[in-house]
């Protein structure tokens, strides 16, 4: 797999691409404003396919306690039978549950396959990763991410959290347990 | 007199947004309808300048929208842009053959929608 590390900390000053400014604006309403967590689950789904370009989704929580990874939410994607920690890999998953985006850009694997474009946004409250948001394919008219998505990635890495989780976002920060191993 | 965009789409991010680039990057006006029923009504009361409509939508879909004011005289001649996530030739053609005037593919470029919309309706 080809991953590619891909922070967002060197986003580009407000103001320097308005167009995405905008988008930034609208995604960080619509998750403010969204009137609770089914309303915000569906605000998620609108600005990934809308503003992102992907109908393949899917949002694990995760459990430290026990070291493993549940389906919150999923459209266009069979997340029960998903193998998230298989699909992340061992640098992936220690990326995302260190609060990091992991992006696979497309490669040629074993045989010639094309492996696809799939990125893995942690989301995060309290400076740990509660949950993961992965993004499983592009429309076909989109071929990969770029600078603006991962800015995009980082807006929901950091501010998805309380309007996904609601309160029992606080009950999700754990800081015993043997954590998650790939 | 500025001109008039009606903006439909069932998803209100994707509303949000393209107002803010209306709103923000033109100096369009921009009304709103959240499905294809609602469109056409809208489209007859409001006559807009250019309609800017989403594909997949409940009670009433894009296409059929399309088609509906197209048989409308006081809509007939209104451009229409249609917007979708599907961009094979085939869902083109049939964006075209219910009266479509252009077609979109999501996720929308903001800059390539003002010069779309600027296309039809001039700055």
């Amino acid at each position: 797999m080809n991953g590619d590390k891909s922070s967002a900390a060197a986003a580009k000053p407000c103001g320097a691409d308005p167009m995405n400014d905008l988008r930034l604006g609208a995604a960080r309403k619509r998750l403010v404003e969204s009137q609770g967590q089914e309303d915000a689950i569906e605000g998620l789904r609108e600005i990934i396919a809308n503003f992102l370009g992907s109908e393949e989704i899917g949002l694990f929580k995760v459990d430290r306690r026990n070291a493993t990874f549940e389906v919150y939410w999923s459209f266009g994607i069979d997340a029960e039978n998903y193998d998230l920690p298989r699909a992340l890999g061992e640098v992936g998953l220690r990326r995302v549950m260190g609060g990091e985006c992991h992006v696979e850009r497309p490669s040629h694997g074993h045989a010639g396959a094309i492996t696809k474009v799939q990125a893995f946004v942690p989301i995060c409250f309290a400076n740990q990763t509660i949950a993961i948001l992965a993004i499983l394919r592009l429309l076909p008219q989109k071929q990969s991410f770029d600078r603006s998505d991962m800015e995009l990635f980082k807006l929901l890495s950091d501010e998805a959290a309380k309007p996904l989780f609601g309160a029992s976002v606080n009950s999700k920060v754990v800081t015993e347990g043997p954590g998650i191993r790939a | 007199m500025s001109k008039k965009i009606l903006v439909v789409d069932d998803s209100k991010t994707a509303l949000m947004m393209e107002r803010e680039i209306l709103e923000r990057r033109t100096t369009y006006q921009c009304v709103t309808a959240s499905d294809g029923e609602e469109a056409v009504e809208k489209a007859q009361q409001e006559h807009p300048d250019l309609v800017l409509m989403d594909v997949v939508m409940p009670r009433m879909n894009g296409f059929e929208a399309c088609k509906r004011m197209r048989q409308q005289a006081s809509t007939r001649e209104i451009p229409i842009v249609l917007v979708t996530t599907r961009g094979e030739e085939s869902y083109m053609e049939a964006g075209f053959q219910s009266g479509c005037n252009d077609y979109i593919t999501k996720p929308v470029d903001g800059a390539e929608l003002v010069a779309l919309l600027q296309s039809y309706l001039g700055e």
